[in-house]
């Protein structure tokens, strides 16, 4: 098949609107989030159903194109750019709120549903979906699947994949298949379970059963400012190990504390080092207790100042200083590169204070606004991307972190996933026994690497290359070596 | 087998000591599952060791079922053919624990209760209930994927799992996942081995996010006369912005003494539970509760011990069938009633439900012909009122004619090409998965 009657088998599926293959149009797809690697799909097809979908699956195998799932590109790692081009499907018009079943506490969805718009209409039945990364007023319920996404209240209610009860799939084979409905322990094994998460490679979500959580009946806020970064970690260790359960704990450096107070006029005082958010939730009773414990917890730690914010006008204010901290980094650079990996929260001091040794060390300034109750980092490496000594320094900054992070008993990501940015880093973390597991389970389901190949594995290992490694039995004299226990 | 037992033998006693393997018929008969009775039993000490093993077995094409204590063996279709058993009971180290980053890594062979001490004295738990707690390993719940209670405060496996490490068909070892509480760094494999009963890989150590034992605990128990009026109990919870850990619909066990009780468990902070056991009664009250008790300290503890054992498979009697229904939560009143309809023809019931989770664990007492009857009768109830009831049959002898998995799932050509791809020679639990898979 040639490009032309790929195009025209194309329109034919989902009309003459759903086809975008002019070259400007295309240059539009060419990136998501993460802009160090780009390159442009041969087409982008937008599908409004599940059998458009597959029909277009199929043209891919039969015209031997690659299929890149978008959402709405919010990603940062990388996962929705076609770096081999082919046909990118996005789901921006498979958008509706199709069935809300508090009963069973699920809502069936497709998957271009904006997350924060599902919250929002979830609200006057009592519900939310609780997953809430930064982005949620942008990105996409099929990129929270496909991506485990996470966000502050990950810390109570955790991740995406605890939220997700089935989903419709698109195989790479075009077969279409319902993973789950939310009925508990179906027999087989859990194939809802490992396509959350698998960053598009193995399946196209086109319509999902999500978890329903019941609005708190309360909430209380609290925003302590602290001298230095010690005594904000400090807190965060004690406030965890206590047992209050806390329902987000994220904390902001004097960095990014500044480049928040001159967008959102907060007042805080700059010399403040260190901010920590702290929200509790839950039945109203024993929440003000909890409230006045946190801030004595806080002021034994040192803070110079403790606001609790009560009224859901004063927490939405220290929320949104938070969910847009990113945002107001323009303020102190013109890009920046987010890296995002996780350490064992005891590690959090160590693991900034390296942060900083980094900084300094390649020239850049870093600042810091992250999950902190998770371990979960977010270093911001602010740089000129018309520079390319700052460019090439961001880049060796965030090696230089993922490597302090594994380092310190962590991992590359927490909640931004694999892509493209960290592929060629799986090796750090795993050995090739575990990279062949992940490869066995992929070739299950995509054996001739179709859905977006080139991704979250590294380059150069070839998934059916690693695989073929698992069905090669282990050898005596391999087995010798590999231990001393038997020679 | 490929090669003779004796080989076999031979080749793991160069690394194995003799008391790490058991090779006469009537040391191997104590590990019998249904009919099949391996010829050799073993012990590896190590994830090494455990390495070592499967690559022989491998290498032997010994047909391979890993056994943690066994409480859960008869889930399943039996397999088709035992050769070799491998025990994790020499695999209970704790291989990572500090105590202030709330995680854990230990190895499969460690039973709940074990872990269970070792985090008291430190103030934390993994609050995943598995019935017989003394007894059962950390492995086998994985691998069975058993609930508790308390799903419906903390979640279940899926949930708290965070990390993995396998002895794959062949003697590879591979791990996934980490020591941190979020992770997206490659695929879940944790999710993969859940629940796969054995089929995949051993499961050799395994990665927990813990929590702090809660400030304050109480059980607010509530007994009624009908079914109807327990249910109407546990829509007003589910309802209510009450935040209950359990909510357990008991009925023919001990603890729901001749009535359709519900027992409802509050854990947190002293001023919340105290909310939940002033506000419970009254929901209860309005749904025609006829008794209702508070239950603390000791009696609380030992009341949930007891709810917890009630689906275990350890001791199944000769006329008794343990089975599982699963069904939306919606349907699990309809459900409930359906099955509380057969109690007057059968010698014995119990039921256990996670009444707002859609799992319910059932006892049926009776003789073959019995069960059989109560069996029919209640596929076709469900059928009108319950639709997205299934089926499990879990232990009892009488199963060989109940269906083991009821109706299966979507997605059986992939999961066969999961199953293929890591068990190419079929050598794992071979047909415990069957009627769902092929091999």
């Amino acid at each position: 098949m040639n490009r032309a009657q790929v195009i025209e088998e194309l329109r034919r599926i989902v009309g003459e609107r759903g086809v975008v293959d002019q070259p400007d149009a295309l240059m539009t797809y060419d990136a998501d989030g993460c802009v160090m690697d780009i390159h442009a799909p041969h087409v982008v097809v937008l599908p409004t159903t599940t059998a458009q979908v597959a029909g277009v699956v199929k043209v891919a195998i039969r015209a031997g194109m690659p299929i890149v799932p978008r959402g709405a590109g919010t990603g940062l790692s990388g996962g929705a750019t076609p770096m081999q081009g082919g046909i990118v499907i996005s789901t921006s018009r498979m958008d509706k709120i199709l069935e809300v079943d508090t009963r069973n506490n699920r809502v069936r969805v497709q998957p271009g549903v904006i997350n924060f718009e599902l919250s929002q209409y979830l609200k006057p039945y009592g519900y939310q979906f609780a997953p809430d990364p930064s982005s949620q007023r942008a990105c996409t319920v099929g990129g929270n699947i496909a991506n485990n996404s996470g966000g502050p209240h990950c810390l109570k209610y955790g991740v995406t994949a605890s939220h997700v009860l089935g989903v419709q799939v698109v195989l790479p084979n075009g077969e279409v298949i319902w993973t789950g409905d939310g009925v508990s322990h179906m027999s087989g094994y859990d194939l809802t379970g490992v396509l959350t998460g698998s960053e598009g490679t193995i399946g196209l979500v086109t319509e999902a059963w999500l978890r329903l959580t019941r609005l708190p009946e309360q909430t209380r806020v609290v925003l302590a400012l602290f001298p230095d970064i010690a005594g904000a970690s400090a807190t965060v260790s004690s406030v965890i190990a206590s047992g209050l359960l806390p329902a987000a704990l994220e904390m902001m450096d004097k960095l990014a504390i500044k480049a928040v107070n001159d967008m959102y006029k907060l007042g805080l005082p700059e010399s403040a080092g260190a901010a920590l958010l702290i929200e509790v939730d839950g039945v109203e009773d024993g929440l003000d207790e909890v409230l006045a414990e946190i801030t004595e917890v806080c002021r034994s730690y040192g803070a110079i100042e403790v606001r609790p914010a009560r009224t859901p006008a004063e927490q939405n204010q220290v929320w949104a200083a938070r969910k847009n901290a990113f945002g107001a980094m323009g303020r102190l650079a013109p890009t920046y590169y987010l890296v995002d990996t996780v350490v064992p929260r005891t590690r959090l001091p160590h693991t900034l204070e390296e942060v900083g040794r980094i900084s300094r060390e390649y020239k850049l300034p870093i600042a810091n606004v992250f999950h902190a109750g998770d371990g979960n980092l977010h270093p911001l490496i602010l740089f000129n991307r018309r520079d390319a000594s700052q460019n090439q320094r961001a880049l060796e900054a965030g090696t230089a972190v993922m490597q302090v992070s594994i380092d310190q008993g962590g991992v590359i990501s927490g909640e931004h996933g694999i892509g493209v940015e960290k592929q060629d880093f799986m090796t750090l973390l795993f050995s090739t026994e575990d990279l062949a597991a992940m490869a066995g389970l992929h070739q299950s389901f995509d054996p001739y690497d179709l859905f977006n190949p080139g991704k979250v594995f590294p380059k150069g290992r070839g998934c059916g290359e690693l695989a073929a490694l698992r069905a090669k039995g282990v050898e005596w004299s391999e087995l010798k070596e590999r231990g001393k226990l038997w020679l | 087998m490929m090669i003779e037992q004796n080989e076999l033998l031979q080749q793991l006693s160069t690394q194995l000591g003799p008391e790490q393997i058991l090779s006469t018929p009537e040391a191997c008969a104590n590990f019998r599952i249904g009919e099949q009775v391996p010829q050799l039993v073993v012990s590896p000490a190590s994830q090494e060791e455990l390495s070592y093993v499967m690559a022989l077995a491998y290498a032997a094409q010994a047909k391979v079922v890993a056994w943690g204590a066994g409480t859960k063996q008869s889930w399943g279709n039996p397999p088709q053919q035992v050769d070799l058993v491998v025990r994790t009971d020499g695999l209970k180290r704790v291989l990572v624990y500090e105590p202030d980053d709330l995680t854990i890594s230990v190895e499969a062979g460690m039973t709940l209760g074990e872990l269970d001490d070792l985090l008291a004295k430190h103030g934390q738990m993994l609050p995943l209930d598995g019935p017989l707690p003394r007894r059962a390993t950390i492995g086998g719940l994985l691998a069975t994927f058993m609930d508790g209670p308390r799903r419906l405060g903390y979640g279940t496996a899926r949930d708290l799992l965070i990390g993995i490490s396998v002895v794959e068909a062949t003697g590879r070892i591979s791990k996934a996942g980490g020591m941190v509480v979020k992770n997206v760094s490659g695929f879940d494999m944790m999710k993969l081995y859940l629940g796969s009963l054995g089929t995949l890989a051993v499961i050799a150590s395994a990665n927990f996010k813990l929590i702090p034992r809660p400030r304050a605990a109480a059980t607010v128990w509530c007994g009624f006369e009908r079914s109807e009026q327990a249910n109407a109990f546990v829509d007003a919870i589910h309802a209510s912005q009450l935040l209950p850990v359990a909510v357990e619909y008991l009925s023919g066990a001990e603890q729901a003494r001749g009535l359709k009780a519900v027992a409802v468990c509050a854990e947190g902070l002293p001023a919340a539970v105290e909310r939940h056991v002033r506000d419970l009664p009254n929901l209860a009250r309005a749904s025609g509760v006829h008794s209702l008790e508070v239950l603390r300290d000791a009696e609380h503890t030992a009341f949930w011990a007891g709810v917890n054992d009630l689906p275990q498979t350890a001791q199944v009697a000769d006329d008794e069938v343990v089975l599982r229904l699963i069904c939306l939560p919606s349907e699990m009143g309809a459900a409930l009633i359906a099955c509380e309809e057969l109690r007057d023809q059968l010698a014995a019931l119990t039921i256990d439900a996670r009444a707002l989770n859609g799992v319910a664990y059932l006892r049926l007492r009776g003789e073959g012909e019995q069960l059989k009857r109560a069996y029919a009768q209640l596929t076709a109830a469900l059928g009108q009122r319950a639709p997205s009831a299934r089926l499990n049959a879990l232990a009892g002898q009488a199963r060989g004619q109940l269906p083991v998995w009821g109706r299966a799932p979507e997605g059986i050509d992939v999961m066969q090409r999961i199953k293929d791809e890591f068990d190419p020679q079929a050598i794992l639990n071979p047909g415990r998965l069957a009627d769902t898979l092929m091999r």
